[in-house]
């Protein structure tokens, strides 16, 4: 009999509401849980071969001598492409007057296995992004190389013994940042040419590079493979290493992510959790009657139990499907921008989706259902006899550390869920002091104002604990609604931040001291505005304290400081962007031997303020005491440098300039003209790479708005649910006032007085909540500044005020709408 | 048989404990029928629960066609009430989201009886409500659900029936009809009955009659 009861109860008590808010608060947080970690997921494949590009391979191993054979074997037999790459520094030859030392770097058929090689015909032409490497007995030369060289296309240059035709500039290579080979322009040609060559002798500055690609399990264990093998000057490079800006972006994006799915989590509870309370509550009366008709208690529990089990089931198969759903939308709105094809998010996911479905049932939707079966049958005949309280204070705290620990296993980050839980602290507890000192204050105030107030104030009194409740609970879901408003539109924000429209999208390096004036008068010639120039100094950090650091070793592990080679500059003053954390800036004149450094580069090294280091600059070797510790943006694209001197003490050594500057689309020939003007300097064109990450920008900051409205619509969910717990309570005492004589007027303006205080007190604690929150997630997760929200201290009251107040009265439209009669009947 | 020894019920209340039961003596034979009359408040309703095992006394002992409530828990007591006690409310108690006809099902179906809605449908018919079966409580008036309370307390066809009050909502003409069915159980089925009411006539056509006077019983 208990299913077909069970069935008839849900589909019957589906009128009520309590259920369809259950199953949609479900459906809700599975599929946001489940659309966000397959999505995340997928992500991640896609992010790593983001950063696969920066090494042009999935895995690099690095090497001073050739490599065997066998290992170019191995690596195949296991089903990886491979490509080899060799990188010297050599002297390129066109006629004896037009020579440069060039780095050279030939590549196979195949480069790059990860990213694109971008190259052109003309040194500024179009960019190509198709087509192979260098054929056989041709180069490829960096743009500056043509003027450096006095060179055009078709041209012959030399490159040792081989003589080699010029047929395309370089433009940007994927491994530009990892493989260096020297200092001079990049000479691009085929690795077959090299034997023709005949510079490579034994005891030369070479590089050989072995390309590794294919997915990530062949990878590994080819990397396990080769690891116990490599000697002395051999290397692998992998690809955790650096993290790319695209990378960071979709990162910090990923983050926001995870943090709106337990978010939803969060708020779904809230709402199942409201909803069975209600539900549990109407249905005392049931279980009584059923009780006293003969059902047993277990009787009752399996009942509601199977109920519930039901729903659940239904609400996990539907979140799964919406959340694949949302998945599906999220790619297709990225598409192409993603680099490689997102891989698959297996079944993980609709794992995750399960056990969250089960943690809401079982601890939010159970609990105050448990306790029906025990319900006395006592209370068909008296009504004061219900359960004694539907939830006991060990269900709440079993709630709350399973929301926490859900929370948690999903984002995987104790600071995220730390940050969320601190804030609906403060709500939590501000809240049931406001509730205590307001609530109870508030007939005083009543006292003085007209008798609407007074009426309202005074039910808001009565149904004092009933209302502390409900008050935390907008609180919270309005807190969670700013939370994640705030730190969407910070988060875009600071993206938009970060590539201005008139940013510099190109730097220039290499510029002798005596060129400064030539490039001034050059850019202005042109109308191009520059950015300031910086001395550039190359040197190195030899020591701490007078104790000398470990050289750079062929492994270099996290966190043990060595040995780090930087550019140094001098300024007067803390370069602009920069954020002064430790120690104090010089004054312009000073000339004690002083110097600032960026933080994580002050880690590497192992200093900290008030060191004394010992750097080398060229073959001089001096010493300086760290005065300063700086946060550098790295974000802008601004000149930044780990190591800034005061003017007196760098000026003396021998250094280049570098700068920045912003060309428009149309003015790139400028380009042409600068290299010709200056052929040394090197121009590193940053506009290709800064336009993709302005559309990935556009495209995930759509994304977070889309799942922000999920939350919202959740959000919107619990203050329904919440309105709806006290609805029998507030009807029925509006009816009998009715019925008593109150015009529909008063009757309507008590509803409103009433939940428009609660709206406007759960407001101002959510700011509160928020301000917390936001305030830890900023600084601690999203590495992010941090400042007070000041909008948010009426924005929060005032929408608060407003939906709560229009929600509630409409929930309670049925009051002026219908008789009397008819309410006190339902009732 | 009904079997009530020294019953005792105390409930403390913010003004200290208040005695609505002070030591109750009864015994009803199998097939009869009872009456209790008394003023409001006096204690019936108190009794009658106490009989049907949904609350337990403070003192003395009951016994239900032969078996002791006393040493019964919660869930014994209900599955004594599914198999041989039917219950009219004073206040009806309907489940406000099912229909009549499913309120008449409902003990039928805890029970596991095959035909429910046969047999709730008869019972329903006999109380003259064949036509409102899939109304729902809050559209009938206070009379009808009354009868829907009493066809469902019926269609069990209970060993014992417990009525409170089970006239008092009804016109003379209904109120008669209503009498005549429990008796025509009590004759047909030899259900025991004890009822509750204000009403002389019934009381009249009870086999037995019992006054309450501020807990204390006396027969008449
Ligand atoms: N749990 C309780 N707590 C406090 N008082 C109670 C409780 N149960 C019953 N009473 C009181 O005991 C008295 C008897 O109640 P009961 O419902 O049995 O009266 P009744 O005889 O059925 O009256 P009526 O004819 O009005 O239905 C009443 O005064 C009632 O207020
Ligand atoms: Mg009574």
């Amino acid at each position: 009999m208990t299913s077909r009861l069970s069935w008839k109860l849900l589909s019957r008590e589906w009128r009520s509401g309590e259920l369809s808010i259950l199953l949609l608060a479900l459906v809700m947080a599975v599929s946001v849980v489940v659309g966000v970690s397959s999505f995340v997921s997928r992500l991640q494949s896609a992010l790593l071969s983001e950063s696969a590009r920066f090494l042009a391979a999935d895995m690099v191993v690095v090497s001073r001598t050739p490599f065997s054979d066998e290992w170019v074997r191995e690596a195949e037999a296991q089903g990886l492409a491979t490509s080899l790459g060799v990188g010297f520094p050599s002297m390129a030859v066109a006629d004896i007057d037009h020579m440069a030392l060039v780095s050279i770097k030939a590549v196979s058929d195949g480069y790059p296995l990860r990213g694109d090689l971008r190259w052109s015909r003309e040194p500024y032409g179009d960019v190509l992004a198709e087509g192979s490497v260098p054929a056989v007995g041709e180069v490829w030369l960096a743009p500056r190389l043509f003027a450096l060289l006095d060179v055009a296309l078709g041209d012959r240059i030399l490159v040792g013994e081989a003589g080699l035709l010029v047929t395309g500039a370089v433009r940007a290579e994927p491994d530009a940042t990892t493989a260096v080979f020297g200092f001079g322009p990049r000479l691009l040609m085929n690795v077959e040419d090299i034997p023709a060559t005949g510079v490579i002798q034994p005891g030369s500055r070479v590089e050989y590079r072995l390309l590794v690609g294919g997915d990530r399990e062949a990878v590994s264990s080819f990397t396990e493979w080769v690891e116990p093998l490599l000697e002395q000057g051999q290397r692998v490079d992998s690809i955790d290493g650096s993290q790319p800006r695209i990378g960071d972006t979709l990162d910090r994006a990923k983050g926001f992510l995870l943090l709106a799915g337990s978010l939803a989590v969060v708020l779904a509870s809230a709402a199942i959790t409201l909803a069975s309370r209600r539900f549990g509550e109407r249905h005392t009366q049931y279980v009584a009657i059923l009780k006293s008709l003969g059902a047993r208690s277990w009787e009752i529990s399996r009942l509601y139990g199977l109920s519930l089990a039901v729903l659940g089931a239904i609400g996990t198969i539907l979140g799964c499907v919406v959340g694949w759903a949302i998945q599906a939308g999220f790619i297709t709105l990225l598409g192409d921008l993603l680099p490689v094809r997102p891989g698959h998010a297996g079944w993980t996911p609709v794992y995750i989706g399960v056990v969250t479905a089960a943690v809401c049932m079982l601890f939010f939707a159970w609990p105050p259902l448990r306790r029906l079966g025990l319900a006395s049958p006592l209370s068909v005949l008296r009504t004061d006899v219900g359960i004694a309280e539907s939830q006991r204070p060990q269900d709440y705290l079993l709630g709350g550390l399973s929301i926490v620990g859900l929370m948690w296993w999903y984002n995987g980050s104790a600071a995220v869920t730390m940050a969320v839980v601190a804030g609906l602290l403060v709500v939590m507890v501000l809240g049931f002091l406001a509730a205590r000192g307001l609530l109870y204050g508030g007939r005083r105030v009543g006292g003085f104002a007209g008798s609407i107030w007074r009426v309202a104030l005074s039910g808001l009194q009565r149904r004092g604990h009933a209302n502390a409740l409900q008050m935390v609970i907008f609180a919270m879901a309005i807190m969670l609604m700013l939370l994640l408003s705030i730190v969407r539109s910070s988060l875009v924000v600071q993206w938009q931040a970060q590539l201005p429209a008139d940013a510099p999208n190109h730097f220039l390096l290499n510029l002798a001291p005596d060129e400064k004036l030539v490039l001034e008068d050059f850019f202005e010639e042109q109308g191009v505005t520059v950015e300031a120039l910086y001395p550039m100094t190359r040197g190195r950090v030899l020591s701490v304290n007078a104790e000398e650091l470990p050289k750079s070793g062929e492994f270099e592990w996290e966190g043990i400081p060595r040995q780090r080679e930087a550019n140094f500059t001098w300024s007067d003053s803390l370069p602009e962007g920069n954020l002064l954390i430790e120690g104090e800036w010089w004054d312009a004149d000073d000339a004690r031997a002083s110097l600032s450094l960026e933080e994580s580069f002050a880690q590497d090294v192992g200093a900290g303020l008030g060191d004394r280091l010992t750097l080398r600059i060229g073959a001089e070797e001096f010493e300086a005491e760290v005065r300063s510790i700086r946060r550098v943006d790295w974000q802008s694209m601004r000149p930044n440098f780990y190591v800034v001197f005061p003017r007196q003490v760098l000026e003396q050594y021998p250094g280049m300039y570098m700068t920045s500057f912003r060309l428009l689309p149309d003015q790139k020939p400028v380009l042409n003209q600068l290299v010709s003007v200056l052929p040394t300097v090197t121009v590193i064109e940053l506009d290709l790479v800064l336009r993709e990450m302005r559309t990935v920008i556009d495209q995930v900051a759509g994304a977070l708005e889309l799942v922000l409205s999920v939350i919202l619509a959740s959000g919107a969910l619990v203050l329904i649910s919440g309105v709806r717990s006290s609805l029998d309570a507030r009807l029925r005492e509006s009816a009998l006032m009715r019925a008593l004589g109150a015009r529909a007027r008063v009757v309507l303006g008590t509803l409103w007085i009433e939940f428009l205080v609660l709206g406007a007190m759960a407001g101002t604690l959510a700011a509160a909540g928020t301000e917390v929150a936001a305030w830890a997630l900023q600084t601690q997760v999203f590495d992010m500044t941090w400042s007070p929200t000041i909008a948010l201290w009426w924005v929060g009251p005032v929408t608060g005020a407003l939906i709560i107040g229009a929600l509630g009265v409409w929930s309670c439209r049925r009051v002026v709408n219908t008789t009397p009669v008819a309410l006190l009947r339902e009732v | 048989m009904i079997k009530v020894s020294q019953l005792l019920k105390t409930v403390s209340t913010a003004d200290g404990n208040l005695d609505i039961l002070c030591g109750i003596d009864l015994e009803i034979e199998p097939g009869a029928s009872a009456a209790i009359v008394g003023a409001s408040g006096s204690g019936k309703s108190t009794l009658l629960g106490l009989l049907a095992g949904m609350d337990v006394p403070s003192g003395g002992e009951i016994w239900l066609d032969g078996e002791s409530l006393k040493n019964l828990d919660e869930d014994q007591r209900a599955r004594l009430r599914a198999e041989k006690v039917g219950f009219v409310f004073q206040s009806f108690q309907l489940l406000p989201a099912l229909t009549a006809l499913e309120n008449v099902m409902l003990p039928l179906e805890l029970a596991g009886v095959n035909d429910a809605d046969k047999i709730a449908k008869k019972y329903l018919v006999e109380v003259g409500l064949g036509e409102r079966l899939s109304h729902y409580p809050t559209t009938l008036s206070g009379g009808e659900q009354q009868r829907v309370a009493i066809a469902r307390a019926f269609a069990r066809q209970p060993r014992i029936l417990f009525a409170d009050e089970p006239t008092g909502n009804l016109d003379t003409r209904t109120g008669e009809l209503i009498i005549e069915l429990l008796f025509d159980l009590n004759d047909r089925a030899h259900t025991t009955l004890v009822l509750v009411t204000h009403d002389e006539r019934l009381a009249a056509r009870c086999d037995r009659c019992f006054a309450m006077t501020a807990g204390e019983i006396v027969e008449r």
